[in-house]
């Protein structure tokens, strides 16, 4: 294909690099440059999805189908399956009446359909996974022996923070309950094992952000000036 | 550079380091395999004894199209004999069989996920190892039927169904007119001061609703909450932009402000320019916040919805314009940026709380009020079930650790 | 006023305070650059969830059909991509059929790059596989969690045609794969949502698929409560997915970009230990 040609790549590379500096200049402070480099990322990215919508979603879950299943109608043997997409079509129509000002109200009920849709599902697998077996892995003994009846001390008490956090952090997220006094004391431990698990996330994101400006520096040196292998 | 120095150095002991280590794995390596020999020497490499007892029957609680196969473990597949089971299936018990599947080494279970519904299947099992192969005899037949309900998780119906009647009773509740009582959440006395500061820095204010679509209910809180700031804005004349990431959450993030200006009275300083569609594209999204925030330098930015990685990029422009910046969302993994980089933050659930909290809405409070029920349950069965268990490990008292098993099973789900 | 020391040592402190963020990326970048021009390599210490990984997978039989799902575009292909060549490595051999998709529109298209930078290793020179028989991308599937839910009951509806174009009943791995029980395991390699959330929720509870995962970093808190019975093994960012090269025993980038991203840490919290000196020093300061 022409896109493998290596002129191509090399056009290709050379465009990415100088885009990347573009954007990294951002870090010295805003200027043209970043923002040149902003409005074509936008401007492509928008499209792309666009594009990607179209040719991925659209073509192949409702035009294509419904344009196989209307030619059995014509050149039979016919085929009845493809009236079924005439509900997410008209959902789909209804959804674009929200470009007609005064037929905007009818958006809501393909909206109501995606909103309850997904409620449904969500409800019994997050009841599921993230409830009812999380809390099930939440009980167990705070104290524990090994085979010949010794006392493990780490273990139990790691056991003991993992209970004691999951109890005052579920507490944290009471509402019924104004935090004072006992009540105000156990939500502050709540809030006190929130912090610790966000100082975690952030080491962690940390490490991401890393990750990906090394990926992007690998890119700079070894793929665009070969500098590195 | 010293630093550098000292990491080449380590680098250059590394091969030794590393020859050693691998002369050590070589020998353990050796050792290993000297005594898988041992282990098999016993039946002489033959063929491992066959698995025992095999049945097939519909899988339970399923919408068909599986039959799931039991059997006892060959008495050679802890010795290390048995590289696993492989299961053969036919139309008609003299076959022809054809192969369907592998169970490892020490499981006793496979379900045949490839059954067409009501049509009668015959299985045999072959126990394979290094020595060879041995077959059960046929079992069948066997059908496939599609159940409607699954009897296997009775209890998530059971714990839906109260967490639900929970919440429609709450809100049927508020719909009364009862009040329902929520705990104060200390972010949402902010909002206000944040909006009079940027009304009196003559600055605009930033609305982020999450870069997630309406489907979402974050978005959906963060949109109740636009529509709450909006009417205090109407009344302060300040200038609001709302740059969003979905079509869908733009035309909704509208009609709430439009609805927020008429409810202040205000409806002519209602403008559609205070929405804007940037892109789905979630970095391309966030470039284009960034420009605004630095070029249009808003006093207050709020960012109330879903968001994922640009939460840090968004919220440290942010703070770098010196904004007051205040933030909700339920994703675990942003909290803590918006924690670190914002004056106030709703954490998780409580920005639904704040929504519900605003809006004064039934529906929001009920729901809120309902899960609380929820939160109750879980809070109880922890505390009980963990007291149960541990004081039969003090104790030593069978009881408690019957009744805490029998406790952890109603949240068992198969 | 500098004659005093305590006020020369809190003039410094109220400048550290008000450190200027471009020194601290020049800081960062020198860190990262310069490891890159040197060949050197670091002890990796394998977590118990990437070694909960590894033995997973390693307990997969030989030739077993494992679903590869796909869920990261371009922005985190450097932290999730080497887990996905690695991943991939194992998959070469151990001879699974391997049946790739993709949640993510982008996602098919960075699993072709990793199998082929994977094929490219020479230690898998002599593989030989087909395409159709041994391996398959069936692309992209809008719907996020719904696709999963479909796959449970129907793939061959869900995934009419492949990444390609070609019908799925003219694969022949396809033929006999009905649903997601005919998966023995499952490595998803995930960057978001729909993500490694969603294939735990229905394809490991709902459907009992034994699946690892893959996380880009700023996830991996998330879903770590998940290890266990539902995530069979968890790689969280380049660290993870260093660790899953080191035990799997197939080396590659996450290693060698190892050494950069530790050096930077250690900046990184060199800056965070002055900046909380200062920035306590200075409140003294203030509070006096």
């Amino acid at each position: 294909m022409w896109m493998e040609h290596p002129g191509w790549v090399l056009f290709g590379t050379w465009v990415a690099a100088l885009f990347t500096l573009g954007i990294a200049t951002f870090l010295y402070k805003d200027n043209p440059v970043y923002k040149f480099c902003e409005a074509v990322f936008v401007g492509i990215s928008a499209g792309y999805w666009f594009v990607s919508y179209f040719w991925q979603t659209l073509l192949p879950k409702l035009g294509y189908p419904f344009y196989a299943g209307v030619k059995t109608m014509f050149v039979g043997p016919a085929e009845w399956g493809w009236l079924v997409l005439l509900i997410p079509g008209t959902l789909g129509v209804m959804m674009l009446l929200r470009l007609v000002p005064k037929a905007g109200w009818i958006a809501r009920w393909p909206l109501a359909f995606i909103v309850g849709y997904t409620a449904g599902l969500r409800l019994i697998t997050f009841l599921q996974s993230n409830a009812m077996t999380q809390l099930q892995n939440s009980v167990q003994p705070v104290v524990r022996y090994d085979a010949s009846g010794q006392f493990l001390g780490w273990e139990s008490f790691n056991i003991l923070l993992v209970t004691v956090g999951t109890f005052a952090g579920l507490f944290y997220f009471f509402f019924s309950q104004e935090h004072k006094g006992v009540f105000g004391r156990v939500a502050r431990v709540g809030t006190w094992f929130l912090m610790i698990t966000f100082g975690a996330a952030f080491g962690y994101t940390v490490m991401g952000r890393m990750s990906l400006l090394i990926g992007r520096l690998d890119f700079l040196l070894a793929d665009w000036l070969h500098l590195i292998r | 550079m010293a630093r550098q120095q000292q990491s080449e150095k380590c680098a250059s002991h590394k091969p030794a380091r590393m020859g050693r280590a691998s002369g050590i794995l070589l020998f353990l390596m050796l050792a290993l395999s000297a005594s898988v020999v041992f282990a098999q020497a016993p039946n002489g490499g033959a063929a491992p004894r066959s698995a025992s007892d095999p049945q097939a029957a519909d899988t339970k609680g399923d919408e068909g199209g599986s039959i799931m196969l039991r059997w006892t473990l060959s008495p050679d597949d802890s010795a290390g004999q048995v590289t696993g089971y492989e299961i053969f299936r036919a139309a008609k018990p003299d076959g022809p069989f054809q192969s369907v599947g592998f169970a490892s080494r020490g499981s006793a279970r496979f379900a045949d996920g490839s059954t067409d519904d009501d049509s009668a299947y015959y299985y045999k099992i072959v126990t394979t190892g290094p020595g060879g192969s041995t077959e059960t005899a046929v079992i069948g037949p066997a059908r496939s039927t599609a159940e409607w309900f699954n009897s296997n998780r009775a209890n998530v119906l059971v714990i839906g169904l109260l967490i639900s009647g929970a919440v429609l009773y709450y809100i049927a509740s508020a719909r009364k007119g009862k009040k329902l009582f929520i705990r104060r959440i200390a972010g949402l006395e902010a909002v206000h001061d944040a909006i009079g500061r940027a009304t009196e820095m003559g600055r605009p204010i930033l609305y982020i609703p999450g870069i997630q679509d309406m489907d979402d209910v974050q978005t959906v809180a963060g949109v109740t909450i636009l529509g709450y700031v909006a009417r205090t804005i109407a009344e302060y004349d300040t200038k609001l932009e709302v740059p969003t990431s979905r079509s869908i959450v733009m035309s909704t993030a509208r009609e709430t402000i439009k609805a927020a200006f008429l409810s202040a009275g205000r409806p002519e300083k209602y403008s559609d320019d205070m929405v804007n569609y940037i892109t789905d594209e979630q970095f391309g999204y966030v470039a284009a916040v960034d420009g605004i925030m630095v070029r249009e330098k808003p006093a207050t930015c709020f960012y109330m919805g879903a968001f994922f990685a640009e939460a840090l990029i968004m919220a440290e422009t942010g703070n770098s314009i010196g904004a007051i910046q205040i933030a909700g969302t339920a994703m675990p993994a942003q909290l803590p940026f918006f924690v670190a980089a914002c004056d106030y933050t709703l954490i998780g659930e409580e920005l639904f709380a704040a929504s519900a909290y605003l809006s004064n809405e039934p529906r929001q409070l009920g729901s809120l009020k309902g899960q609380d029920v929820g939160k109750s349950i879980a809070m109880l069965a922890i505390a009980a079930g963990t007291a149960l268990f541990t004081l039969n490990q003090i104790l030593r008292v069978e009881w408690f650790a019957s009744a805490g098993q029998w406790l952890k099973n109603l949240f068992i789900v198969n | 006023m500098a004659e005093n020391p305590t006020e020369m040592k809190t003039g410094l402190f109220d400048r550290l305070m008000r450190i200027d963020r471009r020194v601290i990326f020049v800081f960062i970048s020198v860190a990262l650059i310069v490891p890159l021009f040197f060949n050197v390599s670091q002890r990796i210490q394998v977590s118990p969830e990437v070694q909960m990984l590894n033995d997973a997978m390693s307990k997969v039989p030989d030739g077993a059909l494992v679903l590869y799902a796909m869920d990261y575009d371009p922005p985190s292909a450097p932290e999730l991509q080497p887990m996905a060549v690695a991943a991939f490595k194992v998959a070469l051999a151990k001879k699974f059929k391997m049946v790739i998709i993709g949640l993510w529109p982008q996602g098919p298209q960075q699993a072709n790059m990793a199998f082929e930078t994977a094929t490219h290793d020479p230690l898998f020179k002599d593989v030989k596989l087909t395409y159709g028989v041994d391996y398959v991308n069936l692309g992209f599937q809008s719907g996020n969690e719904a696709v999963i839910q479909k796959m449970g009951s129907d793939i061959p509806t869900t995934f009419p045609r492949d990444y390609a174009g070609t019908p799925v009943d003219q694969l022949p791995l396809m033929k006999g794969i009905k649903n997601l029980g005919n998966f023995d395991f499952m490595v998803n390699i995930s960057a978001g949502y729909p993500g490694t959330r969603e294939w735990v929720q229905f394809g490991a509870d709902r459907f009992g698929l034994k699946m690892v995962s893959g996380s880009t970093a700023v996830q991996t808190t998330e879903m770590s409560p998940y290890v266990g019975k539902q995530l069979l093994g968890l790689m969280g960012g380049m660290r993870g997915a260093a660790e899953f090269e080191q035990v799997s025993g197939y080396p590659g980038r996450a290693i060698k970009f190892m050494v950069g991203q530790s050096v930077a840490h250690v900046i990184v919290i060199v800056f965070i230990v002055i900046g909380n000196i200062a920035y306590f020093a200075t409140r003294k300061k203030r509070g006096a």
